[in-house]
């Protein structure tokens, strides 16, 4: 036996990262995450969930005199150079346990300890010296004993979530390398009948029933049109900038004024901090500019109105004809209204660490363009044309990185608003057999 | 849009194949049938410890290669591989999509592939193309944008 290569030829000149050691190192991350799931979950298990659980189950009841209280200071130094002090309350207790008369510290949850010195003696407060309270001593170790009982949920859920969630992700991420060790890519690919709950983050779009490859349509068939049959979702890639936008000035505007609350507060109180005004100028000029940008976003993406566009029948298929409503809202002049299709390509690829998607619209017909269209409140200027798919067409695609994709486009430009596009996708099906043979190409299809 | 040349992974033993489509210009209409032969000329001193057979396409340009496959069998038992010198077969009904496709940063291409397990833990693969449709090359118009 040998090792396999680090390098595998892929095709032409192109190298690629051998697919066994690739498989070699996933199982090795993976088993990592799986051991640190383990590791944490068991900590958190023998060191939390267990202690408690036999607090509220193994523990026996007993009778206790509260004897005198105190406080237990606990100063830890993380990080270095950085001390904290917590403090716990604690009762000196005389009780019956084993056959004989004990006393001991009461032991208390780490989660009862706080850093305020004066909210702990209040505290103490509840525990009379001289009184008498119910107590749990450990039937294996009868001078441990606690005066409270209970469950930190919140403990409970840290001890599940977090090791959970490592096992989860590093037990599916090992099975799928198990999966594919010493198997070969065709294997692998053919074995994929489970594939997607073993990758998560795979994108491969969801195929047409019985047209592999082919992109479903079904969230495109679900909306009915007004005149027309179905009306089509639009693609607003300018919406979630608008968010992103949107998220970013609140944020960044939010930490300023929280920077400019203590700067203020400072100068209420006597004492300027020059360093921290300085450091806000910065601060308060980028979250402006933060602020305009979105606002001048806004203003565009509702400036001009609405746009919709209505399809007599879908998926579409080469050669057949369609009719499409372009109906647009809003107010004032359109200098120019075009409606066109578009076939577009799209890859996906990896660049260093970074993941890049690069589109090129190799296709475009123009179905209809109107001139000076003035748009009223209240009204949508309608329209109705024609399309014919191409007899040769390629039909829509989609997997995982690529994809070609059929796209009904409208551009405007507004007399006083800078252009605008936007997008409507459709699925073109592959056309019959006979109708692919008989017709030369795209270039050569009919309007 | 066949490629024209097969690939065969480099062997330093030099294992040989033949493989012949049952249609010479290697143009298939979805759904048809589809069937290869081949025969391994020069095996080399090692055994074989099983061969793969498979259909599948497989994306090619600027984006990362997506593959699927449309056929698969894995022959593993003595009988088989007692065969594979006198010559193998194995046949599929092709599928409607994806069609092949030369676009400018997306292609789509089919192939037979021949994947043979030698017992000395080396693989080697012969893959031959052919076209499932007839869609013509993507052009790029004078009004298309990159």
């Amino acid at each position: 036996m040998r090792l396999p290569r680090i390098f595998g030829k892929k095709r032409g000149h192109r190298r690629t990262g051998s697919q066994a050691w690739g498989s070699f190192g996933d199982g090795i991350f993976h088993g990592l995450l799986v051991v640190a799931g383990l590791v944490f979950g068991g900590l958190l298990i023998s060191g939390v969930a267990v202690p408690e659980w036999r607090i509220n189950h193994d523990y026996v009841a007993t009778r206790c005199r509260v004897l005198g209280v105190g406080l237990v200071k606990r100063t830890v130094e993380d990080p270095p150079g950085v001390r904290s002090t917590t403090w716990r309350p604690s009762v000196r207790v005389g009780y019956e346990a084993g056959g004989r008369r004990r006393e001991a510290w009461s032991r208390s949850r780490p989660a009862t300890g706080t850093a305020d010195r004066a909210a702990a003696v209040a505290r103490l407060a509840a525990w009379e010296a001289g009184s008498e309270v119910t107590g749990w001593y450990d039937p294996s170790d009868p001078d441990v004993v606690v005066l409270e009982r209970g469950y930190n949920w919140w403990m409970w859920l840290l001890a599940l979530l977090l090791p959970g969630a490592l096992l989860s992700f590093g037990g599916a991420g090992l099975v799928r390398a198990v999966r594919r060790w010493g198997r070969s890519e065709e294997a692998i690919a053919a074995a994929s009948r489970y594939a997607d709950l073993l990758v998560p983050l795979s994108h491969a779009p969801r195929p047409a029933p019985d047209h592999p490859g082919v992109p479903a349509c079904d969230d495109m068939v679900n909306s009915p049109g007004t005149i027309l049959r179905y009306r089509l979702p639009i693609e607003s890639p300018e919406n979630w900038t608008l968010l992103g936008m949107g998220l970013f000035a609140v944020l960044w505007n939010a930490v300023l004024v929280v920077l400019a609350l203590g700067a203020g507060l400072d100068f209420m109180g006597g004492k300027i901090d020059w360093l921290l005004l300085f450091l806000l100028v910065p601060f308060v000029a980028v979250g402006g500019i933060g602020i305009a940008m979105f606002v001048r976003r806004l203003v565009l993406a509702t400036v001009v109105g609405t746009t919709q566009l209505e399809i007599s029948d879908h998926p579409l298929r080469p050669g057949a004809a369609y009719d499409v409503l372009l109906a647009q809202g809003g107010a004032g002049l359109l200098r120019k209204l075009e409606l066109s299709l578009e076939l577009e390509e799209q890859a996906t690829f990896r660049q260093g660490t970074d993941t890049r998607s690069e589109r090129v619209v190799v296709w475009r017909r123009p179905i209809q363009t109107w001139s000076d269209v003035q748009l009223a409140p209240g009204t949508r200027f309608e329209v109705r044309a024609g399309v014919t798919i191409p007899p040769a067409a390629m039909h829509s695609f989609g997997s995982e990185h690529n994809a070609v994709r059929w796209q009904f486009v409208v551009r405007g430009t507004p007399a006083r608003w800078p252009p605008f596009q936007r997008v409507f996708p459709v699925v073109v099906f592959p056309g019959a057999p006979a109708a692919l043979s008989r017709h030369g190409g795209l270039q050569e299809a009919t309007p | 849009m066949s490629q024209g040349q097969d690939l065969q992974r480099q062997d330093p033993q030099r294992t040989d194949l033949e493989l012949q489509f049952d249609r010479s210009d290697r143009r298939y209409e979805p759904g048809a049938g589809l069937t290869v032969r081949y025969r391994i000329l020069a095996p080399g001193e090692e055994q074989i410890r099983a061969i793969e057979h498979s259909i599948a396409w497989y994306t090619e340009g600027k984006g990362e290669e997506d593959l699927g496959v449309h056929f698969f069998e894995r022959l593993a038992d003595r009988k088989s591989l007692a065969a594979v010198r006198s010559g193998l077969s194995f046949s599929a009904q092709l599928p409607p999509s994806p069609l092949s496709y030369e676009g400018l940063i997306v292609k789509i291409r089919w192939c037979a592939r021949v994947r043979i397990f030698f017992s000395g833990g080396r693989d080697f693969v012969s893959e031959h193309v052919f076209d499932l449709g007839a869609i013509p090359p993507a052009w790029q118009p004078q009004e298309a944008a990159s």
